[in-house]
């Protein structure tokens, strides 16, 4: 690096343009008239390979100048060249805190433990005005703190950090890492890990330096853990439990599920070396709640030998028919399962909007609605005030002409479909959230919409004047209407996730927040937006619990990565880069230029002068 | 300020009492070897309705019926028109290049031209052939319309004397006006320095088209051939005024002599290949010098 001891001197670069005034002043070359300037042109093409050259040749006196008067002005402004610079240059630390890092020897520190150690000797031996940026490497990489040159920020950003049960993804920690410096080219990354994953993860950079803690240690892992429900058998369960030895002998462990508490099974596995259990066992009963494996090993990391599931009961829809008489729909509502219908003649004197939180799904049939309030709605022949779509007449006979991509049309075969009459509704087609599911020539035929508060969905017939409930459509329309109106997430399958993944919640209409509570009880709580909230912080392994409103659920979290529980070290680390060592700081010291560019000026001035001499000869 | 490569002595008549006399004394000369281009004695290569026979060839409709060859017809039953030579009054053509490049040499290239035009033109009047003058320069500039009278000579002089030099050579738009402008063939001398005349060929091949007997007498100054330039110079183009900053020295000085040597050379294989008749001459040679050096080739004569 350069610095500039006078920088005001640069002011003296304000000669050049004097020198090139004086250039232009100089005694100007004997000018000739001559017949014709085509011969001698050609005669200097053929003697000149390059024209640019020759240009560059006639002015190489002023070139000279110009360089000499550049570098005189540099002169004066004392620029000294900055020894040992390098240890000055922004630096990221990377911290592994995959669940491998928890792993202990014996009764040994853990690798996390010896990687805040190695931390924290990068944070201290950094030089006085170098910063750093911490991150961690986990199932996702993040940012602890920005570049910092605050050592006690540092150092307090690495107390607070903690090894996760979470798969590690070190190449996308990398990926960022090197991002955060790309253009820098003295700038360096601090990998500390354990090297328990892949080789492949090396982005082969050479600004990435490996600092590898850790010994090995030995390690017997639950790699999958799963139960269901049979399909249509209501007393039947399975499980499912892959039980794997990692370490080179054979190895007796004991395993057991519980389910709320209530042990379902509890054996003894005998595993070879590097050999991997599995096991389906088909249950009697309802598998509803908590269920947690274990394995208990005398190994080296506990995350692995843990793993949760659940199920929980399924949600019930409630919906509110409002209908005179639709035998059809009544019929589709009640064949859907974990539905409750209420069917009334009309609306009455009820407030609407106290009936749109109390169900899930408010259903009119032929009866003129209200202005619709917060909630979802399912209009059936009729529409409703104040919506982007209004009624305008009537339709004869109109041919379904085409459905749009939209999920509450999936799998849905309209091709049979007869309608004797159907309501026309002008649509604001610019209107946002607006979808057309389908339509004919003149009108559209059916509609869902989602704005800021509500959901509906409009079929524009009435289905006794046509054949659509005798379709196998029907039923799909409707009870992909009612999951699209109301979600409420798989049914009996077990809710759980990955280690350091995102999930999304499904709420209910109106929501508009979550409280989730971790395995050690402490509370997050979430914005809700369209009826979900996102929830990321599930490093933990074990069973969360959120509640919205007067729901409460449940989902697992679990290690469940046969590569995370691999402690065995496969990413050999490559040569050590000793120079670049941010402990390696030493004195700098400052080397003057000025003697250098003065020689070099004067050399500049000496051959500017041969080559005007010259050229005054010759002219 | 700008010197010339070859100076420009002050401005003297161009037909002085020297020069009259000179045309007499030439006039003489060539009487001998110039045989004139008298109607009949002139014989070209077109033919039409002269006397001579030149070729037969079969009669097509549309063809005079005067010159089937009946007896022919009564031999062969086929019908044969029979061809003459013509013999026709030609005409002089003297084309001179005006352009400021003609204004250099010592004399000038402009005034050898105009000498040599003056002399050719004399002995034309003088044998009772036509004679017209053209002058070009960047296009067809003012002519002299053809006169056959030896009444004639003291206006042609006049009109030579009179041209002006300036302006960029347009060599192969000239001729191409002056070839249309032209409705019967005859015998063109181009008189020019062709320097610096990228589209010298296609004039001459132009002229050639119209059915031109056509004769280049190419003009050159001695500060031409060997330029006495030396060291750092700007040289500036009379005609266009380009600059171009060069530092001249005799590797520089041989590689453009070497130039203009391949440049005299492809022109003067062109006009061979023409059959057109060339003649390099340096103004340091007397204009009666070449002159008689031309009428004795005499291959302007068919």
């Amino acid at each position: 690096m350069i610095e500039l001891a006078y920088p005001l001197a640069l002011i003296s670069l304000l000669a050049i343009p004097l020198l090139l005034a004086l250039h232009l002043l100089r005694p100007r070359r004997r000018r000739v008239l001559i017949s014709s300037l085509a011969l001698w042109q050609a005669a200097l093409r053929e003697r000149e390979g390059s024209q640019g050259l020759r240009r560059l040749l006639h002015n190489l006196s002023l070139l000279l100048l110009l360089a000499a008067a550049l570098v005189l002005g540099l002169a004066l402004a004392g620029p000294q060249w900055l020894t040992r610079a390098t240890e000055q240059a922004d630096i990221v630390l990377v911290l592994d805190v995959s669940a491998s890092m928890q792993a202990r020897s014996g009764i040994g520190r853990t690798r996390f433990d010896q990687a805040l150690d190695e931390a924290a000797s990068i944070v201290d031996r950094l030089p006085p005005n170098a910063r750093l940026l911490v991150m961690t490497s986990g199932r996702r990489a993040l940012l602890r703190t920005g570049f910092e040159a605050d050592r006690g920020v540092l150092r307090q950003a690495l107390r607070e950090i903690r090894p996760g049960d979470e798969a590690g993804r070190p190449r996308e920690a990398l990926a960022l890492a090197l991002s955060l410096i790309r253009g820098r080219s003295d700038a360096r990354i601090y990998f500390v890990t354990d090297g328990a994953f892949e080789p492949e993860v090396d982005p082969g950079s050479p600004k990435v330096i490996l600092r590898v803690v850790g010994t090995p240690a030995r390690n017997v892992a639950i790699t999958r853990f799963d139960l269901r429900q049979e399909h249509g058998v209501e007393d039947r369960f399975q499980v499912l439990l892959a039980v794997r030895n990692y370490t080179d002998a054979p190895l007796v462990v004991p395993a057991s599920v519980t389910l709320e508490g209530r042990e379902l099974f509890a054996r003894t596995l005998t595993l070879a070396a590097k050999d991997e259990q599995t096991l389906v066992l088909a249950l009697t009963g309802r598998a509803l709640g908590q269920a947690i494996a274990r394995i208990e090993p005398n190994d080296g990391l506990a995350a692995d030998n843990r793993a949760f599931a659940l199920l929980d009961a399924p949600e019930v829809l409630h919906v509110l028919l409002l209908s005179r008489n639709n035998v059809y729909l009544e019929a589709v509502l009640a064949a859907l399962p974990d539905t409750d219908v209420v069917k009334r003649d009309t609306l009455g004197n009820d407030d609407i909007a106290q009936l749109a939180r109390s169900f899930d799904v408010v259903v009119f049939d032929g009866i003129t609605p209200p202005p619709l309030p917060p909630g979802n709605f399912l209009l059936l022949d009729t529409v409703a005030p104040a919506l982007p779509f209004s009624a305008a007449g009537r339709v004869t006979q109109p041919d379904i002409v085409a459905s749009g991509p939209s999920a509450l049309m999936r799998n849905i075969d309209l091709s049979a479909v007869r309608i004797e009459a159907a309501r026309r509704v002008a649509v604001d087609p610019r209107t946002p959230g607006l979808q057309r599911l389908f339509w004919s020539r003149e009108t559209d035929l059916a509609l869902a919409l989602i704005d800021e508060s509500r959901k509906l969905v409009y079929l524009g017939f009435d289905l006794a004047a046509s054949n659509f409930p005798r379709q196998t459509a029907f039923p799909l329309f409707v009870s992909q209407s009612l999951a699209w109106l109301r979600p409420r997430g798989a049914e009996r399958v077990s809710n759980h996730i990955a280690a350091g993944s995102v999930i999304s919640l499904s709420l209910a209409a109106g929501e508009s927040q979550a409280i989730v509570h971790t395995p050690s009880g402490k509370a997050h709580t979430l914005a809700a937006n369209d009826g979900a909230a996102l929830y990321d912080a599930t490093a933990t392994a074990g069973i969360y619990r959120y509640s919205a409103g007067n729901v409460t659920r449940h989902f697992a979290v679990s290690l469940n990565d046969a590569r995370e529980s691999d402690l065995n070290r496969r990413w050999s680390p490559r040569e050590q880069h000793p120079k670049a060592d941010a402990g390696s700081a030493s004195a700098r010291g400052f080397q003057p230029l000025w003697p250098y560019l003065l020689a070099t000026a004067l050399l500049l001035l000496a051959l500017e002068w041969l080559v005007w001499a010259r050229s005054r000869g010759n002219a | 300020m700008i010197t010339r490569a070859a100076t420009v002595t002050e401005r003297e008549p161009v037909f002085d009492d020297a020069f009259l006399r000179k045309l007499e004394q030439l006039e003489l000369l060539a009487r001998k070897i110039f045989r004139g281009l008298l109607r009949g004695e002139r014989i070209t290569a077109r033919r039409g309705r002269g006397i001579e026979f030149s070729d037969f060839r079969h009669y097509w409709p549309g063809d005079d019926f005067r010159h089937i060859d009946w007896n022919v017809y009564s031999r062969l039953d086929q019908l044969f028109l029979k061809l003459h030579a013509s013999e026709e009054d030609v005409t002089l053509h003297l084309i001179v290049d005006t352009s400021a490049s003609m204004a250099f040499g010592e004399p000038s290239k402009f005034d050898h031209a105009r000498r040599l035009a003056a002399a050719l033109g004399y002995i034309a009047l003088n044998n009772l052939d036509r004679v017209a003058v053209s002058a070009f320069a960047d296009g067809l500039g003012a002519g002299l319309p053809a006169t056959k009278s030896r009444r004639h000579i003291a206006r042609l002089l006049a009109f030579l004397a009179a041209l002006p030099c300036a302006g960029v050579t347009r060599f192969g738009a000239a001729l191409r006006d002056f070839a249309a402008c032209t409705r019967s063939p005859g015998l063109v001398v181009v008189i020019s320095d062709l320097l610096g005349v990228g589209e010298a060929r296609e004039g001459i091949a132009t002229l050639c088209y119209g059915g031109h007997d056509v004769v280049v007498i190419q003009l050159l100054a001695e500060a031409e051939i060997d330029p006495p330039l030396d060291g750092a110079l700007q040289l500036v183009d009379a005609e266009t005024a380009d600059e171009l900053e060069v530092t001249v020295d005799p590797e520089l000085r041989l590689l453009y002599r070497r130039r203009l040597e391949r440049e005299l050379e492809a022109i003067e294989h062109f006009c061979r290949r023409r059959g057109v008749e060339y003649l390099r001459a340096s103004t340091a040679i007397g204009f009666e010098d070449v002159l008689l050096k031309y009428l004795r080739q005499g291959a302007h004569l068919r």
